[in-house]
């Protein structure tokens, strides 16, 4: 069993003014969204980014001084943390808010990498049709959305990818198993970016690399997200029954654009969480991993050599081999995803180093390099030219008017998983074998008795009874589809709770 | 075993156009790009609308 989620937050910009207030966009982007007025119903309670995986809880996080000064300063408007975040549980389970002033879209939980794409493209879709709702209310297409995770002046957001594994898997077995993957993960999964940046810091241009976000990695583990960003996070927030199972949470992917890059970037890891289950993977470890991440993605012709602590030095290509090797000896004849993934990451990683216009229209770094330098033959320019910056930027612009790769996609040039059909049904509701599918039900069925809600559990207004619907522990597809069909078909919440449990009780 | 799956390298990609798909995405995998050749000149079009300055000016927070 292996469920996953993407969490993408969104950058944002106005054409028409000097200077936008993100808070106000960012909120008003996701309200957008509603045809009515906006209710608080999101639940915080299982949200602690304190809570460390090593074990312990840390007492402050990097970005709280800097949070609190936004605090302060964003205090005279008129309407609070909750307006500001705009929390929304949509009908196919997804969640839609406003996060540290970037429009997030978390999609429900999946199980299968097609669910997880369909649903990663329906984020654009809502997005993207809430700009052009707050466009209209503007009175001109001034509003943009990119699906990236720079600026290009130091200033970097997240996409990130939740992977739920047993709690029995410790925490140091992950590190070991992951931390090399991750490292080298980039050359499959990475966005592209031109230019160079740090925290903070500005731009240097001249240069292009494989990864968005590698320049904003600065440790190997740690619990913050918006400082001193780790390659592996080790936030211990498993929204699920914390004594069962605990929630990868990583912070290092890149938002990707072309679904083959994404189901890619989701596939492998998932093949690579079972191998470390499996106790399958030969130990191998970075030297520095740090440093590693940042050169290999300042080489787009693969040739920086790693070296690790044995003495051994590869490439980023033969670390990710070695890992598809594993995998291929373990988990072959698995399943049919398995296999497909298993063959996929092979050939990937072959056309890598033979022939890699082949990925053009499957891998972000090399759709991206592609276009940009067939841009600066024809129009004549170098590296340095800033207008390049700009072209990486509107890759990512999720209009499909506007954006350099939907533009690619409507000439049929991008490698599709997914069926336009399939993406309509994900805007429509969540995976049926998921407990994000049943959350979307709940909110298609019952949203005004609906008081809070989260990941794990759903709060029904009235009675005395318990009217919570918990589900920190339904993962199992059969019971999943059992309690679904109760909800279905219930008139009320309440009956429907009452029919649950007591199934639950002749089962017992 | 590390470099078995590893095919001698060749320099960078020489004509940086899609070429025609292997059999790899028929049945229940991706589905290929459409044959042909593509319209660069559309795309091309469409880079050459990307004002200049668009990233210069572009500022956000930093976020997660």
């Amino acid at each position: 069993m292996r469920l996953f989620g993407i969490e993408t937050e969104y950058g944002i910009t106005r054409d028409d003014i000097p200077e936008m207030d993100p808070v106000v966009e960012s909120m008003e982007l996701v309200r957008a969204h509603l045809a009515s007025s906006f209710e608080r119903r999101w639940d915080y309670a299982g949200e602690d980014p304190h809570e460390d995986a090593r074990g312990f809880r840390v007492s402050g996080l990097q970005q709280d001084r800097e949070e609190d000064e936004f605090a302060r300063r964003d205090a005279h408007r008129p309407f609070s943390f909750h307006d500001m975040k705009s929390d929304l549980v949509l009908p196919n389970g997804a969640r839609f808010y406003n996060d540290h002033t970037h429009p997030e879209y978390s999609t429900p939980e999946c199980r299968t990498l097609r669910d997880l794409v369909a649903h990663d493209r329906a984020g654009e879709r809502i997005v993207h049709r809430a700009a052009q709702r707050r466009n209209r209310l503007l009175g001109g297409a001034y509003l943009r959305l990119y699906k990236n995770n720079t600026d290009f002046h130091g200033h970097s957001y997240g996409c990130h990818d939740n992977y739920l594994v047993p709690r029995s898997i410790s925490f140091p077995a992950l590190t070991v198993g992951l931390l090399p993957f991750l490292v080298s993960r980039q050359v499959i999964a990475g966005a592209g970016k031109v230019g160079i940046e740090a925290q903070e810091s500005g731009w240097v241009p001249g240069a292009y690399q494989l990864s968005q976000r590698a320049d904003f990695m600065e440790t190997e583990l740690g619990v913050d997200t918006m400082h001193n960003r780790p390659i592996l996070n080790t936030r211990d927030e498993p929204h699920a029954d914390r004594r069962k199972y605990r929630r990868l949470h990583l912070i290092i992917g890149d938002a990707n654009m072309c679904e083959y890059a994404t189901a890619l970037k989701i596939g492998t890891t998932r093949l690579v969480l079972d191998l470390i289950e499996r106790g399958a993977l030969p130990p191998l470890e970075v030297e520095q991993p740090v440093v590693a991440i940042k050169q290999v993605s300042r080489d787009s012709e693969m040739k920086t050599v790693i070296r690790l602590k044995d003495g051994r030095r590869v490439s980023a290509l033969e670390l990710q081999a070695h890992y598809c090797e594993v995998a291929h000896r373990e988990l072959a004849g698995s399943d049919e995803e398995s296999d497909w993934l298993l063959s996929e990451w092979a050939e990937t990683l072959h056309a890598l180093s033979d022939d890699r216009s082949r990925l053009v229209g499957k891998l972000d770094w090399v759709t991206k390099l592609w276009l940009i330098e067939t841009f600066m033959r024809e129009e004549r320019i170098g590296w340095d030219d800033p207008w390049l910056a700009s072209l990486d930027l509107e890759y990512h612009n999720v209009n499909p008017e506007q954006g350099l790769y939907l533009g690619l996609e409507a000439e049929g040039k991008a490698w599709r998983l997914t069926t336009e059909d399939e993406i309509e049904e994900a805007l429509r509701s969540g995976p049926q074998d998921t407990r994000g599918g049943l959350r979307g039900l709940c909110v298609q069925r019952f949203s005004e008795q609906i008081q809070s809600i989260q990941w794990e559990r759903i709060q029904f207004r009235g009675g005395l009874r318990s009217q919570h619907l918990n589900m920190g522990d339904l993962f199992d597809t059969q019971e999943i589809r059992r309690c679904a069909d109760i909800f279905q078909q219930a008139r009320s919440p309440a009956d429907a709770l009452a029919a649950w449990d007591h199934g639950k009780e002749i089962e017992t | 075993m590390i470099q078995s799956l590893m095919p001698e390298r060749r320099e960078g990609p020489g004509d940086p156009m899609p070429k025609s798909p292997g059999p790899l995405e028929e049945g229940g995998g991706p589905r290929r790009p459409e044959t042909g050749s593509p319209d660069k000149d559309s795309l091309l079009k469409r880079m050459r609308r990307v004002d200049p300055k668009q990233a210069e000016r572009y500022r956000q927070r930093t976020g997660e």
